[in-house]
């Protein structure tokens, strides 16, 4: 069985045609992998994570995510993909109209489970990220550590094969980014799932193994 | 608050385009109405020096519905004391026929010309008279008024569509940033607009509920019903299930019409 979940050959990302942010590169991801791509500010790390969910179309080379080719592919099979992905943003990207609950059902919503089993396993995920006290509330009484622990709730809520996270503590404190990480690497450790993050800095306390790419000059390098 | 302002910025223009459309529908009533008594009143008179065969003059004529013979009693009864029996005979036998003919339904002045260029075809008749210029300047004003109500509903149909088609714009925008999200997440275009097409749906019920009630009370009232007591008309002016269920129907079409298309204008920026 083919255990590669990302695989990019000759990739090349552009807003622009003949401008590109992220040229040639090549990059190869595992199950299981825990991923750190780094790189200086506007050195393209998000394009990359834009592309990995389908959001940037490619300039030219491949790029397969999760079995699913993104060369010229389609609405309907984009949608196929982005259910079996998590992804975790810098601004979090929560719904400001709907419930914290609600906010962490969506994947499951649209995966189509009956709103009984979307709330249990809402409820579930809130107590795994200590949150479930405020089911209720909208997200924009909660403070930014704690949007993005719900952010990561309702990027595990249906159990995706692929996390995406792009700069998941930019936007916190010390301490908040510490519970994001513990949260993070639980979702690998206990749930095996791929997690690749794009990040300037990588934690000093990690405490597991993990790959890292650099993005240099538009080139995806592997460090380790 | 805001919310009722969304809610109203549709329903109200929604409401003006629905009562504009059942005004005309309800004058076309009042048009046909009036149309039919004027009609109903309406005969071309034919003066013949002898008998006409009623059968061969409506195969002549198909448009004819009926040929019958004016009585010359009170003519002849006018003359009763100054003449005698004999001269009143005489005078019974000399006047000349009168006859009343209705036709099958109300005719253009062009065809008006054509009826009576053959009726005066027929030897036997000496005079046709058409009453011509009551029947035709009455009409003439109906249509007119009739057109003139269609120019104004054309106009009210295409302002309000236009408001209600910025209105959608405004909603799609406030909801751009959810649909996006739900995007990320792979949900379907039906799952991310429902809300859209939720709201646009009660809405559409709102205003088609809203213009029943009001035409369905409007000939309720004293006054309605004088005024059309007063011109002789009898109409039905609102069929309550008929009439909502189309109401309802065009305000369902607009409605789900304008937010389909605004979504699609924008679905490419909403991925």
């Amino acid at each position: 069985m083919d255990k590669t979940i990302i695989h990019a050959q000759k990739l090349q990302l552009s807003y622009k045609k003949g401008e590109p942010v992220i040229k040639n590169s090549n990059v190869s991801i595992h199950k299981n992998d825990f991923v750190f791509i780094t790189g200086k500010s506007g050195s393209g790390k998000s394009t990359m994570i834009r592309s990995l969910y389908g959001e940037l179309p490619l300039e030219s080379g491949t790029l397969r995510v999760c079995g699913i080719d993104l060369d010229s592919i389609s609405k309907q099979k984009l949608n196929v993909l982005r259910k079996h992905i998590g992804v975790i943003f810098q601004d979090y990207k929560l719904i400001k109209e709907w419930t914290v609950e609600k906010n962490v059902m969506l994947p499951l919503m649209i995966a189509g489970y009956s709103k009984n089993v979307c709330t249990m396993q809402a409820h579930k995920l809130l107590k795994h990220v200590k949150l479930l006290h405020k089911a209720d509330k909208y997200p924009l009484e909660l403070s930014g550590g704690e949007q993005q622990r719900i952010a990561i709730a309702r990027a595990l809520a249906h159990n995706p094969i692929l996390i995406l996270a792009d700069e998941p503590t930019g936007n916190l404190d010390e301490y908040s980014s510490e519970v994001i990480w513990d949260l993070l690497k639980g979702a690998h450790h206990h749930l095996g799932t791929t997690v690749v993050i794009v990040t300037h800095k990588i934690p000093s306390t990690l405490g597991i193994n993990y790959k890292h790419y650099f993005l240099d000059g538009g080139v995806i390098n592997e460090v380790s | 608050m805001k919310s009722l302002k969304n809610h109203l910025s549709v329903i109200i223009p929604l409401f003006i385009l629905l009562f504009s459309f059942q005004f005309v529908v309800m004058l076309e009533r009042v048009v046909k109405s009036y149309e039919e008594k004027l009609f109903s009143d309406y005969s071309i008179v034919a003066v013949a020096i002898s008998e006409l065969d009623k059968d061969s003059l409506k195969k002549k004529i198909p448009l004819i519905k009926t040929v019958e013979i004016l009585s010359t009693k009170k003519v002849i009864n006018k003359f009763k004391d100054d003449f005698s029996p004999a001269n009143l005979a005489l005078l019974k036998t000399s006047l000349p026929k009168f006859y009343s003919i209705k036709l099958k339904s109300p005719p253009d002045e062009e065809t008006l010309k054509k009826i009576v260029e053959k009726l005066k075809m027929i030897p036997s008749i000496t005079k046709v008279e058409t009453f011509e210029k009551s029947y035709t300047k009455i009409y003439n004003m109906l249509i007119l008024a009739k057109t003139i109500s269609n120019v104004f509903t054309v106009l009210i149909f295409v302002i309000s569509v236009l408001l209600i088609f910025k209105q959608m714009e405004i909603w799609t925008l406030q909801h751009q940033e959810r649909m996006y999200i739900m995007g990320l997440f792979g949900s379907p275009f039906w799952m991310k607009s429902a809300v859209l097409y939720k709201l646009v749906f009660i809405d559409s019920i709102i205003s088609a509920t809203g213009v029943a009630v009001v035409y369905y009370f409007l000939p309720k009232l004293e006054k309605f019903q004088e005024s059309i007591k007063s011109i002789g008309l009898n109409f039905e002016t609102f069929r309550l299930i008929d009439d909502s269920l189309v109401l309802l129907a065009i305000s369902i079409f607009i409605t789900l019409f304008s937010v389909t298309l605004v979504i699609f204008k924008q679905r490419t920026e909403v991925k």
